[in-house]
Parts: structure tokens; sequence; C-alpha cells
């Protein structure tokens, strides 16, 4: 079972459920189940298999396409590659499990859900500029039409506002790689071969700003980041997931393993902008998500700040800062995932509020006390205490930063605060208010489901496995991170 | 060269003016005899299987590397015929429809006459004949504009004949400055003339030619026809003059262009500008972008929208152009049959929502999904392929004019037409607005009644074919890119 059979497994699961007949439409989950689940164990396997003989070649998969453009068909996965495609399947199966009440359209819903994850999982493996750029481009259609479809609040106007940022970050993306391109001769669009060629340095002074906030912008940078909090809350449970969980963290790699390699003097110039572009972004995220009632806005605004730390880490330059934004981009994948799935599908599909002074008055640690349990694990991974994986990772960041940016560790450490606050804010107004003597008892609510008691446990496991024994993603991590694509990125290796 | 060589060369001609006067005959005949219009399915019948045979002759006549300038069958002439007649082939599928039109006989009759122009343009090299061969589709479409009989088909017929008509006579006026510049009569000769000096007198003439081509392409500001010609006319006419006519105008320009007056092209690139046609191509280019991408966010109209994006799209093919490179030129001749499969299908739904509704507003397609999957989804293929979104093949399309652009102009630490791709790459993505707005109706939005489309069969293949197409092509892209690369690289080579 090798790495490609992740985007296969989700490719072929996608046309599966577009050409189940009509009454057989419930089966499309099935269908879907199976294929993120196929995509996730070959993943895991090649992981293993990874750890298991480090020095092993990379699997790897390279073949002509559009010979005279110099685009081809390479796929590659070492471990940091192959630690985020664990990453997505892990999401997408939780994703089909948190999905599997969608009663209209399933074929649809379920066939576009695993298109995306068939590009995302194209992009971490793609060795070619132009290939992932089309990976990275295959997921925009059918994000705005599973939020415009199955959304919730202003789900048009979010669906739109989340595509046209998405867009329009393509098209500096498009320049910036045309740039790259045509400097290097035109006859490649190998991502190793152009990060090879050493263009003029006034060339690389406006080339990289331009392919970096492409990148940057899905990553959820401020002040580009406000299409992501409503965006999300528009989307439907599996795609808000999907999109703070795995989609944001397709521009964290573009801007890790494209921009910063191809440009690598042009990031040495405006490193310290991105590093106080990334703090702003923490601190802001932190404190707006102080303010919101809606509690898929508190995640919202909460993935914007924790998406500040992985740009912080690529912005340190030092292995321990681009180790700990890869870690950030896995552990916030999976709890921002764990996060949404609870207050989009457990909560709001049986109370159909999120507003956290509504919610008072359901009592959920007594009525849900399960999703109370869950969410209570959930707010103590986001906010960073150990034993979760958000401690690993932003551990490794701050140590990255102190070594390039030491007078940036005490805002962040704000911003570690702050996010403690709105988290536990966050999570006492809504699981657990005070109520007062006179108040209506609160109704009873449907049991946790078995789909939902899985997809909660799988994602729990692999935040609380991060955070107790991570060395095997470090492994991982840093096999990936001495490719010579980093080498010249990094200040202190 | 003799005549039966001659006459062996314009093979694909002939068979169209043949099969052109038979439908005449034909429609006449049944007319007189029965008292009834000649029936449609059987007049598409007629032209199609006429175009069907052309291409047939098209891959049979022998290359005759050394013809005559005034009938040449070089590579890309060749490519370029082969792409028209497909593109015709389309158009003419797409069946005019029996309360519109009350003459099918003479409408696809004239389809096959102006296909006949476009065909004798994309193979010449001698002014003269250009002029006559383009004028010959000109009169063609400008009565194709008008023949269904309403009040809005006469004012874009109209609109179109004045506008066209000034648009020959700086032609002609053009054409002529160049001769007595060049005292040569074709391309080759004139570019003979101007390696051995460059004088005022040329260039003027070449800036006339660039508005007469620019008015031909749709491209800003020689644009304003074109909303009121898609609007107006009956869709088969538009289908024609979106597709097939930009096919054979592209390709004429980039004869004229690259071929004719390769050595005065200028530069376009950032810091480093000078005059010459890559700098008028640059600006025409980035002005038929903006004005194109801004207007059509504005329509309620399909049919005006499609009218702005060709403007647009015209925009992104001179892009490729202007840089002057085999590579780009070459990318561009990819997207202007990709863009035409594209809008060739877009404008059939148009038509078919339209049949149903009665009204080509974006609203008209709500619900589409309920009432005929298959369309919508064609309708999907169609929208993201304009927006240039992947896997279609517009995205390939587009991606390969910005990048081999970029690498023809690109110099050291210049920025070469990074301003010009920036430009063209944002009001790309602006444009996946309207077109989103269009796929929001069809697929996000409900409508009250239920019913399901039916479609003619040639609706459906005219339909079908572009959205199999695009897929395919956008998977694999080298299917046409490599033999378009062998045209140019051939056809360039003798510069």
């Amino acid at each position: 079972m090798t790495p490609a059979w992740t985007i296969l497994s989700a490719f072929a699961g996608a046309l599966l459920v577009l050409l189940l007949p009509a009454r057989l439409a419930g089966a499309s989950r099935l269908v879907a189940l199976i294929a993120s689940i196929l995509g996730a164990v070959a993943a895991g396997v090649a992981c293993l298999e990874r750890l298991a003989h480090p020095d092993a070649a990379v699997w790897e998969s390279n073949r002509e396409w559009i010979p005279s453009l110099g685009a081809r068909l390479h796929f590659a996965a070492d471990g940091l590659s192959l630690a985020l495609l664990f990453l997505t399947g892990v999401v997408a199966i939780a994703g089909v499990l948190f999905s599997w009440n969608v009663n209209t359209r399933p074929r649809a819903f379920f066939a576009l859900f695993m298109t995306i994850i068939g590009g995302v999982y194209g992009v971490f493996m793609s060795r070619d500029a132009f290939l992932l750029f089309v990976c990275y481009e295959i997921v925009i259609l059918p994000k705005y039409l599973l939020i415009a479809i199955w959304g919730s609040t202003r789900r048009e106007y979010g669906a739109m506002k989340l595509t046209m940022y998405s867009i329009g970050a393509s098209a500096l993306i498009l320049v910036g790689l045309a740039v790259a391109y045509a400097a290097a001769g035109g006859t490649s669009f190998e991502i190793a071969y152009l990060a090879s060629v050493k263009y003029p340095l006034a060339l690389q002074a406006w080339a990289f700003p331009i392919l970096f906030l492409g990148f940057a912008v899905l990553a959820g940078m401020w002040p580009f980041h406000t299409w992501a909090p409503t965006g999300h809350v528009a989307a439907p449970t599996a795609a808000s997931m999907l999109l703070a969980g795995v989609v944001m963290k397709l521009g964290a790699f573009g801007a890790l393993c494209v921009a910063m390699p191809l440009f690598p003097q042009g990031f040495e110039q405006w490193s310290t902008s991105i590093a106080l572009l990334a703090v702003i972004g923490i601190l802001y995220g932190a404190l707006t998500a102080l303010a919101q009632q809606d509690l898929k806005f508190v995640i919202g605004y909460s993935s914007v700040s924790h998406m500040g730390f992985i740009l912080l880490g690529m912005a340190a330059a030092t292995h321990w800062g681009l180790r700990g934004a890869v870690l950030q981009m896995i552990s916030h994948g999976v709890i921002a995932g764990l996060l949404f799935g609870i207050a989009g599908r457990v909560v709001y599909e049986r109370t159909h509020t999120r507003d956290l002074n509504e919610l008072k008055a359901f009592d959920l640690w007594k009525t849900l006390p399960g999703a109370a349990l869950a969410f209570t694990l959930a707010t103590a991974a986001s906010m960073g205490l150990p034993g979760f994986s958000g401690f690993v990772a932003e551990i490794s960041v701050a140590i990255g930063l102190w070594q390039t940016y030491p007078w940036l560790v005490p805002p962040v450490a704000l911003g570690i605060v702050i996010t403690g606050a709105f988290s536990l804010r966050a999570m006492h107004k809504a699981f657990f208010p005070e109520r007062n003597v006179g108040d209506a008892p609160p109704p009873t609510l449907p049991p946790l489901t078995g789909s939902e008691k899985s997809a909660i446990a799988l994602l729990l496991a692999v935040s609380i496995s991060i955070g107790i024994y991570p060395k095997p993603w470090v492994s991982l991590i840093d096999e990936g991170l001495r490719s010579p694509l980093f080498q010249s990125i990094l200040a202190h290796p | 060269m003799n005549v039966s060589a001659l006459f062996m060369q314009l093979l694909p001609e002939a068979v169209l003016v043949i099969t052109a006067l038979v439908l005449l005959g034909v429609a006449v005949a049944t007319e007189r005899k029965t008292g009834r219009s000649f029936s449609v399915g059987s007049a598409t019948g007629i032209a199609a299987s006429g175009i069907l045979l052309a291409l047939l002759a098209l891959g049979r006549v022998p290359s005759e590397t050394a013809g005559s300038s005034l009938v040449l069958l070089d590579s890309m002439a060749r490519l370029g015929k082969g792409v028209v007649l497909a593109l015709g082939l389309l158009a003419v599928l797409l069946p005019p429809g029996q309360k519109e039109i009350r003459e099918p006989g003479e409408v696809l009759a004239l389809m096959l006459f102006a296909l006949t122009g476009l065909l004798l343009a994309t193979g010449t090299n001698h002014l003269l004949f250009l002029f006559v061969a383009l004028e010959l589709a000109s009169l063609s479409l400008y009565l194709l504009a008008g023949f269904s009989r309403s009040a809005r088909a006469a004012e874009a017929s109209l609109k179109y004949f004045l506008f066209g008509g000034v648009s020959a006579a700086f032609l002609l006026f053009g054409l002529s400055w160049i001769y007595g510049f060049s005292h040569a009569a074709t391309l080759t000769d004139v570019a003979l003339a101007l390696k051995s000096g460059v004088s005022p007198l040329a260039m003027a003439g070449l800036v006339m030619v660039l508005v007469a081509l620019g008015f031909k392409l749709a491209a800003a500001p020689f644009h304003y026809w074109a909303p009121d010609v898609y609007q107006g006319a009956p869709a088969t006419s538009v289908a024609l003059v979106s597709a097939a006519s930009k096919a054979a105008g592209l390709v004429v320009l980039i004869r004229f262009l690259q071929i004719g007056f390769a050595a005065v092209d200028g530069s376009a690139a950032w810091g480093s500008m000078s005059a010459g046609w890559s700098l008028w191509l640059a600006v025409l280019a980035a002005v038929s972008i903006l004005f194109g991408n801004v207007l059509a966010l504005a329509q309620s109209s399909v049919r005006r929208l499609l009218a702005y994006s060709a403007v647009a799209n015209t925009g992104y093919l001179l892009v490729g152009i202007c840089a002057n490179a085999p590579a780009s030129t070459g990318a561009a001749l990819f997207y202007v049959v990709v863009y035409g499969l594209a809008t060739l299908g877009a404008l059939s739904l148009t038509a078919s929502v339209e049949r149903h509704q009665g009204n080509d507003s974006p609203q008209a397609f709500a619900g589409l999904v309920h009432h005929s999957p298959l369309q919508a989804v064609a309708l999907l293929i169609f929208m993201a392929s304009l927006a240039g979104i992947p896997p279609f093949a517009g995205f390939v399309g587009k991606f390969a004019i910005f990048s081999t652009a970029m690498a023809g102009t690109i110099r050291g630490e210049g920025s070469g037409i990074t301003w010009l791709v920036g430009l063209a790459s944002v009001m790309s993505a602006v444009s996946l607005y309207y077109y989103l707005c269009i796929l929001k109706e069809a697929f996000v939005k409900e409508s009250a009644e239920v019913r399901s489309d039916r479609l003619s069969p040639g609706h459906a293949l005219a339909i079908g074919i572009p959205a199999v197409a695009l897929v395919v092509l956008g998977l694999f892209p080298s299917l046409l890119l490599d033999p378009i690369a062998r045209a140019v690289a051939e056809s360039l080579a003798a510069r």
C-alpha cells in the first residue's frame, strides 16, 4: 500500500459516490467512510514504514504530463508529507463520521467532501509546482458548494467571501510561480529545480512577498484572515472541520515548502514583517475570540490565533521553529476539527443555537455530559496544556522564536494567556453555566450517537498521543526538514 | 504552382461552398414544393456533414510548404483551419429555434460561407486576399446576427455592421499604408522591407490594422458591438462569432505580427518599454481585461455577461501574443480553442435555459441541478473552465499563457510583463465572482416548479461535446498543446 492510495481512494470515493443510483443514496456515507479509512490507513502504514526504515528511499512517482510546459506528475512522500497525509486522513474520517446525519443530497455532499480530501492529499505530495497548484485549486469549487448548499448562518455570503479570498490568493500564487518559472528559464516546474536556481536579489525582494502572501492568505495571516471565521461559521460541520483542520494547512504548507525555499533571500528580507504579522494575528485572534457570542465564531477566531503560531515558527526560520510550525499544523488540524465537530454537530444539531447565552438554558454538562467532557479536553488541548499536542507544538515554536526574535516572546506569552481566557470563557458559558434556583429545568437532549463518539475518540486520541509521545512525529518531521529544500532558509540548523 | 495543386489546397473551402450552395438549393426547392420551410434537422444535418467532409479533406490535403503566398497551408494554417472547422461544427449543431428563425436553410448556408471566409483568412500571407477573406466572413456574420425577426436582433445586426464597416475601412486603409511603405503585397515581403528600415508609414498602417483586428476579436475599447450582438443575435450566430471567428482572428493576428512585423515588436517589459506592437497589444490586453471583467460584474443577462467575458478573454489571449515568444503564442492558441469550447457550451446551455424560461437572467438558471443534473454539471464545467479552475482545460490555458508570457519577457533582474500578468491573474480571480453567481443559482437556489428539461439532440451535442472536451483537455493538455507547439515552431521558424 503506497501513499498513492491516499489520492486514489479519495477521488475514487468521490466518483463512486456520484455514480451511486438514487435509491442507494444513503450508502454514500458508507462509501465515503471506507474511502477515508483507506486513505488514512495508507498514510498511517507509510508513516510506520518510514519510522522503521528512516534511511530507505522516499516513495516517489514521477511521470511525464505536459512536456511543452515542463510540468510533470511528480508525487513524493517524505516524512513531513506523510505526517500531514495522516492528519488529513484522520480529519477526513472524523468529518465523515460527524456528517453521518446529512440527508439532503448526500451523494453530492460526500462527493464534494472527498474531492476536497483528494486535492489536499495531492498538495501535500506534489513535488511539481504546477501540479501542486492544480491540486490546490481543485478544492475551491467544492468548498464553495459545500458551504453555500449545506451551510448555516449567512451561508451564501460566507461561501462567496471565502471563495473570493481563496481565488484572489491563488492569483498571487500563480504570479509568484510564473515569475520563478520564467526566471529559471521557463523549462520546468519541478520545485527542487526552481529552488536550486539563484534568483537575482532584486527579483526575490518583490517576488517573495507575492508568492508568500498568496499562500499566507489561505493560512489565515492577519489582516487577510477575515474569510476564515465567516466561512468556517457558515460551513456545515464537516466542511468547517476540513477547512480549519486541513485546508488552512495547505496555505501554511505552500508557504513553507514552496515560497520560502524558492526565494530564500527574499524571505530573509521579509521574515521580520511576517513574524510581526503572525504575532498580531495571535493576539488579535485571541482577543476577538474573547468577545464572541457565537460558539463557532470563538473557534473560528481561535483558529486565526493558532495559525499565527505556524507562521511565527516559519518566520523564526530555525530548526525548532519549522518543526514547531509543522507540529502546530498537525495539532491544530486535529483540535480545530474536534472543536468544530462538537460545536457544529453535537451541540448545534441538538440545541439549534450556538449563542453562548442561550446555551445556558440547556445546562449542557448535565444534559450532554459526554460532549461536555470532550469539549473540556479539546479546550485543554487548544489552550496548549501539557499532555496534549498543542503544548508540544507551541513550546517548539517558542523555542524557535527565542533563537531568532527573543523580543517577540513576551507578546506571544500574552497571547497564550488570552487563549486560556477565551477558551475557558467559552467552555464555561457553553457547558458549565451558572444557573439560578428558579430557572426552568433544561430539556432532555438525545445522547451522543456512535458516530459522534467514535469521531471524538479518534481526534482526541491523536492529540493526546502527540502530547504524550511526540517522538515519532518529531522524527518524521525532522526527516522531512533535512531535505535540501530547507537548508537555504534555516538560520540556525 | 499549378491550378490543380491550388484547388487541392482549397479543397476544404470548396467543400464548404458546395455544401452551402446545395443547402440553399434544396431549401428553396423544398419551400417551393411544400410551401413550408425546410426542417431544421435536415438543414443541420447537411451543414454538419459538409463541415465534417471539409475536416476530412483538410486531413487529406498534402502540405505545400513552398506554396504561393495567396493560399498557403503551413502547419499553423492547417491547425487554424482544423480549429475553426471544429468550433464551427459545434456552432452549427446548435439548432436555431423554429420561432426565432424561419429560414434554417439560409442561416446554415450563411454560416458555411462565414466559415469559408474564416478558413481562407487563416491560410494566407497576402494582404489583399486577407482583406477579402475577412470581409467574406464578416458580411455573412452581419447577416447572421440579424436573422431572427426581433428588434433586438435588428439593433445587434446594425451595430455590428456599422462598427464592422468602420473597422473594415481601417483595415483596408492600414493595409494600403503598409503597401505604400513596402511595395509588397505579402507579409513575408513586408518583413523583408522592414529589415532594411522602418518608417512611420508602416507603423501607422500597423496601428490601423491592429484597430481592425481588435474589433474582430472584441478587444476593448473596440468591443462595443459585442454585448448587443451576444444578446440580440440568434444563439447559433453568437456561437460562431464567439468561438470560430475568434480563433481565426487570433491566427491572423499572429501571422500578421509575428511573421510580417516581427522586426518592430518593441517591448512591454516594465522599466524597458519601447514602442512597437508588443507594447500596444499589452495596453489593449490590460484595457480589455479591466473593462471586460468589471463590466461583466454588473450584467443581469447571461448572454451580455458572456460578451464581456469574451472581451476579458481576448485580453488574456493578447497577453500571450504580446510576449512574442513561440511558447506563449502556442499557449494563446491553446487557450482560444479551450475558451471557444467553454463559451460555446455556455451559450448553448443559456440558449436551452432561455427556451424553457423565456429569459437569460442568472435567475433563470435557478434549480437547474434539480431539473437536469447533467446540464448543471456541464454548466459547472464551462464556468469553472472560463474562470480558470482545474481540473478543466481553461485553467491549463490561462496558466500556460501567463507563465510562458513571463518566460518570454523576464530578463535578469527585470520584471518583464509581470505587471500585465499580475493584472490578468487578479482580474481572472475577480471573474470567478460572476461565474459563481450563475453557478449559485443553478446549484444552491431551489426553484418552485418541478420540471424536467428535455434537450434536442443538437443541443445535447453542442453542450456535451465541449464539456467532455474540456475535461479531457484539462487532464491531458498535451493532446492539443503538443501539436500546437510543433505547428507554431514550424511556422515561426521561417521568420
